[in-house]
């Protein structure tokens, strides 16, 4: 790694796709909405429930816009890049898989100290949690590696195990800068000519100028619209139900960005997201629910 | 005797797990093995974060076991005729023998005459590693984890889903190099699937190393093998060798320092093969705070700060799992992530001292200390006003109470500072670093918040002892008391006390931090010093207005935890338990009015009895029995004219005398082993419980006021004590 040039954000990407569509993972796609992690996508979140096995990797476009700095902090992000592995079940020999995959993108394990250091995961708002590490490489933090044990409150049979890279994380330690800005997105392009002025702006709305009365009318409504399409005679309304229900984290994520929830009042709203979530997930997993209609 | 070695190779394990499994394993086993009829010796067991080691001598077979079964009673067992009924037969047919050849014995050893039949069972003993199987299945099962978890496993034991600590990848399991069979499946679908992992010869040493041969099965076939076989692939199965291996390199590393650290036990279980690397903190960061370069370093790092080691600077040692090769890039990692941490630090600590402390007290508003309890804001305004009583009281001095209240209204402030926010166990820290940059004239104040959240642990000699001066001892200990106070106060009219093992507020350690304020720091003033039971009530009806709950109640059941509590804390003090109860529980006086009178007394208690121990327990029997007898009939005042015999006159004079004494609790105490010879003749000669009824009430008196001499200083009859 020293002297020379460690890769391009754009072709680590390339590389843990490579490496996992061969291991039998579908390519999929980043969720086309605001999420706060790759977890929330749903070919995570639905597809973990119910027997059918599954292997999916993505990227992810990870919004927290509490965590945003205006683009003048070198290690925090209001949008950050996760790379998502889901396999279900997960496979006996999952932690040499994901060891494996880190020789792919140019870190040789041996030569460093690579430790998987407890850290379990636990999402309030989707009802789910999971044992598992941060796997830390020289001390830094580069992914999640979680055994799901509940999703939407529903114990999980079989287990799968979701591999988190922290994208930004690893390229910086790949390309030794120690400002995310400086990262080279591609052989000619920075990550901050890419995105400096987004997180800026993203910031900036987030912390100032967002409308916090529209955000709370429209946490409401999102929770309303997604109740009243999963309730709808017939079924097989779980997956717009469940885009309502990412929209309205969203915009709680927003709200507490901008200060506006007390913290009796946030308890309640992560609640009411969690209660929709979690609705869903029972419903997607009926015998006759998404799941099965999927195969 | 054969050796059993077990290894059960698992997913990384939790540091804070390991030494608690090791012990779980080994127990499980020796009391599985033990009724199992395997008689386990020399049992010992080994943990690493990717494996439970137990290694035993057993029996090579199970000894035979004799059992007496029993059939039918005598007289059911022969006809009229004296002939077998069909029971007898039917019973000597099911085991193999004629019924001339069965025996005879009482099935009720209370009814000895009522015979039945009887037969002496005899099962042999199963080879070893035919039992084997199913105790190790029974140990694997047996032991606890802090959290389980589901990893889709299944054992053929009638039980089904095997969830454990983390997945199993591996086990070796031995009896004297022969495999003891056993199988992890699948679970699929709720039922049993392929076998997952098996039982064989085969362990596996470090993930990547040696270089040649990582990740490779290693063949083994006894323990010393398998300890050696594993050294060479860079394990260390024993905790002891990690733990000297890492003192090693501390002191190779680090020329001594940090050796004794607090995070060694940890490092020892948080990897299999250690070594210790050193990195160096850049200088530019060496001006920020000691106690945030620590934070990041210990807490968030777990590294261990070397300062002067080296000379010039703050270096750190690091532990890594490995032989240490390519180490100067890897600390070149560890560098870079501490930097990155120390640049937000130093960011925050610019950031936070753009407004002085005492802007942010309006901002605590929006911070809840407890859904129920209101803010940070309303806390702080309690906590004020727990100072004011203690002032009104009579134990702060005008000086004090003024610092006092102004550290009670800041001590909370930090708690919305970037620093805080970013690193909460700075929480206290911060605001006295920050308030003590604002200027010296700040210093007590800083102090006093500094040290608030303490004391918080139980030893005499923990922080903030040797850290808070003595004239500053009364203004710390007023705002730690009222944080605490308010605390406990609010949770308890929330009916969240501690249960069992479950106090997820801290409460019973905050408890012990009263306790130990009162005993261990306040400077009495006059010798006045906080009554924790009339602050009890203040601090209960500081929430009068908020919570539904009355304050009495809440103040009842905060007395008696803190006469707990107390008592705990005594208890770990040297003296014996039925002393802190003669002391703490005595009727003259409730111990919460003056805590450190309590300990007086306990020490004067202590030592007069230590000088003779055998008039106190005498005296301690003689006691108990007069309360026993005091408890049947009312006494009444005494009338020395209506005493009848020597013996009631001496010990009414006995009585006299000690009462009028004065001195020392201990000088008194001493005293008190003069009553044994008249209690002795007065028990001996008298019978209280005397027909005349004026008489009797006059002999209870007497004695009444015999047990009772001491009220004010102890409970003698609470004491230990054989005649």
């Amino acid at each position: 790694m020293t002297g020379k040039p460690g890769m391009t954000l754009q072709e680590i990407i390339g590389a843990l796709q490579r490496y996992w569509s061969d291991r039998g993972c579908l390519i999929h796609q980043p969720w086309d909405g605001e999420v706060g992690a790759g977890t929330m996508h749903p070919e995570t979140f639905l597809r973990v429930l119910g027997p059918q096995p599954w292997r999916v990797a993505y990227v992810q476009p990870s919004r927290r816009p509490a965590d945003g700095r205006y683009g003048e902090n070198p290690n925090r992000l209001y949008k950050h890049q996760q790379l998502q592995v889901i396999l279900k079940p997960a496979p006996a020999d999952v932690q040499d898989l994901y060891l494996r995959s880190l020789t792919a993108i140019g870190i040789d394990p041996a030569a460093h100290d690579v430790r998987f250091e407890e850290d379990n995961w636990e999402s309030p708002t989707l009802g789910a949690w999971g044992i598992g590490w941060q796997v830390l490489l020289d001390g830094q933090e580069i992914t999640q590696f979680t055994y799901f044990q509940q999703a939407g409150g529903i114990d999980l049979a079989p287990i799968s195990a979701e591999i988190t890279y922290g994208l930004e994380r690893i390229a910086m330690y790949l390309q030794d800068v120690d400002d995310v800005y400086k990262l080279r997105w591609s052989d000619d392009r920075l990550y901050g000519e890419v995105r400096k002025e987004e997180e800026y702006e993203l910031s900036r709305y987030s912390f100032e100028l967002a409308d916090t009365d529209l955000h709370r009318r429209l946490y409401d409504s999102y929770l309303a619209e997604g109740w009243r399409v999963l309730k709808t005679p017939g079924g097989r309304s779980a997956l717009p139900a469940y885009d309502w229900c990412l929209k309205s984290s969203h915009a709680f994520n927003v709200l507490d960005a901008r200060g506006a929830i007390s913290v009796s009042q946030r308890a309640g709203m992560i609640l009411g997201i969690r209660k929709l979530a979690c609705a869903i997930a029972a419903q997607y997993a009926l015998p006759a629910g998404g799941e099965a209609a999927r195969g | 005797m054969a050796e059993l070695l077990l290894e059960v190779g698992c997913e990384e394990m939790p540091a804070s797990w390991i030494s608690g499994l090791t012990d779980q394993i080994r127990q499980r086993f020796i009391e599985v093995a033990g009724r199992e009829r395997l008689d386990p010796r020399d049992v010992r067991a080994f943990g690493a974060p990717r494996r439970l080691v137990v290694v035993a001598a057993v029996v090579e077979g199970q000894s035979a076991r004799e059992e007496q079964v029993f059939g039918p009673a005598l007289r059911a067992a022969r006809d009229a005729s004296g002939k077998w009924t069909a029971a007898a037969e039917g019973f000597a047919r099911k085991n193999g023998v004629a019924p001339e050849e069965l025996g005879q014995a009482a099935k009720d050893p209370a009814r000895p005459d009522e015979l039945s039949l009887t037969f002496v069972r005899k099962t042999a003993g199963r080879p070893s590693i035919e039992v084997l199987p199913a105790v190790i299945g029974t140990v694997l099962r047996a032991i606890a984890f802090p959290r389980r978890m589901s990893w889709d496993a299944w054992i053929d034991d009638g039980k089904g889903a095997f969830p454990f600590g983390r997945p199993i990848r591996w086990m070796v399991a031995l009896l004297d190099g022969r495999v003891v069979p056993l199988a992890i499946h699948a679970m699929v679908d709720g039922a049993k699937g392929a076998v997952v992992v098996e039982t064989g010869t085969r362990t596996f040493g470090h993930r990547f190393l040696p270089r040649e041969a990582a990740g490779r099965p290693v063949d083994v076939a006894s323990f010393d093998g398998f300890k050696q076989a594993l050294a060479r692939h860079f394990v260390l199965v024993d905790p002891a060798e990690r733990e000297a291996r890492i003192r090693d390199g501390l002191r190779t590393a680090a020329g001594g320092a940090g050796a004794d650290h607090e995070l060694v036990s940890e490092w020892r279980d948080l990897v299999e093969f250690p070594t210790v690397l050193v990195g160096r903190v850049p200088d530019e960061f060496t001006t920020l705070p000691g106690e945030v370069l620590d934070t990041v370093l210990v807490h968030h790092q777990k590294y261990i700060p070397l300062r002067g080691a080296g000379g010039d600077g703050v270096r750190f040692a690091a532990v890594v799992d490995g032989d240490g090769a390519n180490a100067g890039e890897i600390v070149r990692g560890m560098e870079r992530v501490v930097v990155a941490r120390l640049r937000d630090a130093a960011f925050f600590f610019a950031e936070d001292r753009k407004r002085p402390l005492a802007e942010r007290v309006a901002d605590l508003e929006g911070v809840v200390f407890h859904q129920g309890l209101g803010t940070y804001k309303d806390k702080a305004g309690r906590m004020v006003r727990l100072v004011d009583a203690m002032a009104a009281a009579g134990v702060l001095a005008k000086g004090e109470h003024e610092t006092a209240r102004e550290a009670a209204k800041l001590a909370k402030a930090d708690l919305t500072t970037l620093m805080v926010r970013e690193f909460p166990e700075l929480q206290g820290i911060m605001g006295g670093l920050y308030l003590e940059a604002e200027g010296p004239q700040r210093g007590a104040v800083a102090r006093a918040v500094r040290w608030h959240y303490h004391p918080l642990s139980i030893e005499e000699t923990a922080p903030p002892k040797g850290s808070v001066k003595a004239e500053e001892a009364n203004v710390f200990g007023a705002v730690s008391l009222a944080d605490k106070l308010d605390t406990l106060a609010g949770y308890f009219a929330l009916e969240l006390t501690p249960k069992g093992s479950s106090d997820p507020f801290g409460l019973r350690r905050a408890g012990l931090g009263v306790i130990r304020v009162l005993l261990d720091f306040w400077e009495p003033r006059a010798g006045k010093q906080p009554d924790l039971k009339a602050l009890i009530g203040e601090a209960a009806t500081g929430y009068a207005g908020v919570l539904k709950a009355p304050p009495a109640t809440t103040q009842q059941g905060l007395e008696t935890f803190f006469l707990d509590r107390l008592a705990y804390v005594l208890g770990t003090r040297g003296f014996d338990q039925d002393e802190v109860a003669a002391v703490v529980h005595t009727p003259g006086v409730d111990a919460l009015h003056d805590v450190q009178d309590v300990l007086l007394r306990l020490r004067a208690l202590h030592a007069a009895r230590a000088e003779a121990r055998d008039d106190f327990e005498h005296l301690a029997v003689a006691f108990k029995r007069a309360k026993n007898i005091l408890e049947k009939a009312p006494p009444a005042a005494i009338d020395p004219k209506l005493f009848e015999s020597d013996a009631e006159r001496e010990l009414h004079a006995a009585v006299d005398r000690l009462g009028a004494r004065d001195g020392s609790y201990e000088e008194r105490l001493r005293a008190l082993a003069g009553l044994r010879a008249p209690v002795d003749r007065f028990f001996d000669d008298v019978l209280v419980m005397a027909e005349d009824a004026k008489v009797r009430a006059n002999r209870l008196g007497l004695l009444q006021q015999t047990v009772s001499l001491f009220y004010r200083i102890a409970d003698i009859s609470k004491l230990g004590g054989t005649i």
